[in-house]
């Protein structure tokens, strides 16, 4: 199970039953940790619900005691193919 | 004493004067190295050498580089003991004097070249970038550095402190304010045009570097080094792009900002001691090449509340350059000092009055300079007020300044996403505000009949009266005043 964090300012960003945009950094542990990813994803507040985890952090950095699960369906490529 | 001409010389001096802990036991990137800076910050405590990171063997951390007056007098080869005044006088000598220039040395002589990362290799994560705060947006590169840009036009250089976050193993997102030399050059000239700018960032630099990096001085920054120093810098040329770099710095990343490739950064713990400014879509670092000496040392600035870099050193090269800017329009100052606990929010500036409105003269240099959007608030006092005495300024402000005629608010000016105080939407806009409090007497009072006196030990009693209550004083029964 992979471990994710996210960044917003409101939880309704976080709605569930659609599919989302969403910038996530992984907290698996390891030199990597805290790297971001943009990427589609479904969310939902039953922690059974997709394979990984989700943590939520508002506007400045406050840790919510929200927790959801996720589905990562795929990654955005957001860097202009020129520079790849 | 001569100024530490490196990092390392630097960590060296401050172990041997106690103004450095080297701390061996293992410490964590995540969190822990940074509440160790902070702690140290808060205290004034030494600064902390921490030899040993997880999951980075042959690295190590340098916190807490510059942030206190005693640091800051070793990093200027003065007496660790050296008075603010006397660190102060110190910078505007060596600052008034002949550009210094850089010189190039082979790459084969770069200590900074000893390890070399390309293409495939380019990973931040083989660099022990720490979590400085928890909460903070992201894993911070870029808390005590320079970066380095060239002007494309004018081909002037500058280094700057702008704050760098790791977006991933390739990309940092950055914080470079519109008002600010690399703002400016982006804006102007890179974004319209849809073109890259190439950039280096060199952490781990020579205190002296480092202080010129973040002093808003009109001198080229690699100059103002050698000033400072008394010596040239040494640079060497990029791997992968023309720039000269400091060829002692621990670490460099080389790469291009790149015009149209947008990463979210922050939010991060800031100088005002808040976090403040909001996530937001800023300037986007994308890395080529990184470099970097063996067992290099990152240097980590923790900012939050006072006192650190953000606040000690920033106060200290604001004040001083604004002292310059007054006294190049000959006003007559009589010094201009910023208290680190305002943030660097509150110039204090003692004036001659000698004339009619020079108080409002002063503050709109002031705010009107490019110095002007880091600070909101202007004190004027007069030549007798003892700028560094918060006690005497206090009590001018309380006492000669009239809330109509002394208070001018001026509106509508430059302000940065970090005043705390400014509404979200000025936060967003870098839309300031701003005030002088103007504390001399007015001119057009009589001196005689309408200026009060000073009714103080010093002002209202004869000398013989003074000079013997003072020979006496511990003749009777008060112990000895240092
Ligand atoms: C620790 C530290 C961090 C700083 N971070 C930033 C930053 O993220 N963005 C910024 O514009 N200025 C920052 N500054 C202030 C600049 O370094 C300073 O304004 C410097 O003069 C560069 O500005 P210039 O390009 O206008 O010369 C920081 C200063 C310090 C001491």
């Amino acid at each position: 199970m992979n471990q994710w964090e996210v960044f917003v300012m409101d939880l309704a960003e976080l709605a569930e039953g659609k599919e989302l945009e969403l910038t996530i950094r992984t907290l698996n542990p390891g030199i990597h940790k805290y790297t971001y990813k943009r990427v589609r994803a479904r969310v939902s507040a039953a922690l059974d619900r997709f394979p990984d985890r989700l943590q939520v952090r508002m506007g400045r950095g406050q840790l919510s005691d929200r927790k959801f699960s996720i589905e990562v369906l795929e990654e955005i490529r957001r860097l202009p193919a020129k520079y790849q | 004493m001569t100024a530490p001409r490196s990092n390392r010389e630097f960590i060296e001096a401050c172990l041997k004067s106690g103004d450095a802990v080297r701390i061996r036991q293992e410490v964590d990137w995540e969190n822990e190295a940074g509440a160790i800076v902070r702690r140290a910050c808060e205290l004034e405590a030494p600064a902390p050498f921490m030899e040993k990171i997880r999951d980075y063997p042959g690295f190590s951390y340098f916190g807490a580089p510059l942030s206190t007056y005693r640091r800051m007098a070793i990093s200027m080869g003065m007496d660790p003991a050296s008075s603010l005044p006397e660190i102060g006088r110190e910078y505007l000598k060596r600052t008034n004097g002949d550009p210094v220039k850089p010189i190039e040395i082979r790459k084969k002589d770069a200590p900074c070249k000893e390890n070399i990362l390309k293409g495939t290799g380019v990973d931040l994560c083989k660099l022990p970038i720490p979590l400085v705060h928890d909460g903070d947006g992201g894993r911070y590169v870029g808390t005590w550095h320079a970066v380095i840009t060239r002007h494309p036009v004018r081909g002037d250089v500058n280094w700057g402190m702008y704050r760098q976050m790791m977006f991933d193993s390739r990309t940092m997102s950055g914080a470079v304010f519109p008002f600010s030399d690399l703002g400016k050059a982006l804006n102007d000239y890179y974004l319209p045009r849809g073109e890259t700018c190439p950039f280096a960032t060199a952490i781990g630099l020579s205190p002296l570097a480092g202080m010129a990096a973040c002093a808003p001085s009109p001198i080229p920054e690699e100059e103002l080094t050698g000033m400072l120093a008394g010596e040239p810098v040494k640079l060497v040329k990029c791997e992968t792009n023309d720039l000269l770099v400091p060829a002692d710095a621990e670490i460099i990343l080389e790469g291009e900002i790149l015009p149209d490739y947008k990463v979210e950064e922050g939010p991060f713990g800031e100088y005002t001691g808040y976090r403040t400014s909001p996530r937001d879509f800023r300037v986007t670092f994308r890395v080529n090449c990184i470099t970097y000496r063996n067992n290099a040392t990152m240097t980590i600035s923790n900012m939050g509340v006072p006192q650190d870099e953000g606040q000690l050193l920033r106060s200290f090269s604001l004040g001083l350059e604004l002292e310059k800017l007054l006294r190049s329009q000959g006003i007559p100052v009589t010094g201009v000092y910023m208290h680190p606990r305002s943030t660097h929010h509150m110039m204090i500036v003692g004036v001659k009055p000698t004339y009619a409105g020079i108080a409002m003269q002063i503050a709109q240099l002031a705010f009107g300079s490019k110095l002007g959007p880091w600070f909101h608030m202007v004190i004027v006092v007069d030549d007798q007020t003892d700028i560094y005495n918060w006690n005497e300024v206090f009590h001018a402000l309380c006492t000669r300044c009239n809330p109509e005629r002394g208070i001018h608010v001026f509106r509508n000016t430059t302000g940065t996403a970090l005043y705390p105080h400014a509404t979200p939407h000025d936060r967003r806009y870098n839309i300031g505000s701003q005030v002088l409090f103007d504390c001399l007497w007015p001119v057009d009072w009589d001196k005689v009949n309408d200026v009060p006196t000073l009714v103080s030990f010093k002002n209202v009693y004869p000398k013989d009266i003074q000079e013997k209550v003072l020979a006496n004083w511990t003749d009777y029964g008060y112990p000895p005043v240092r």
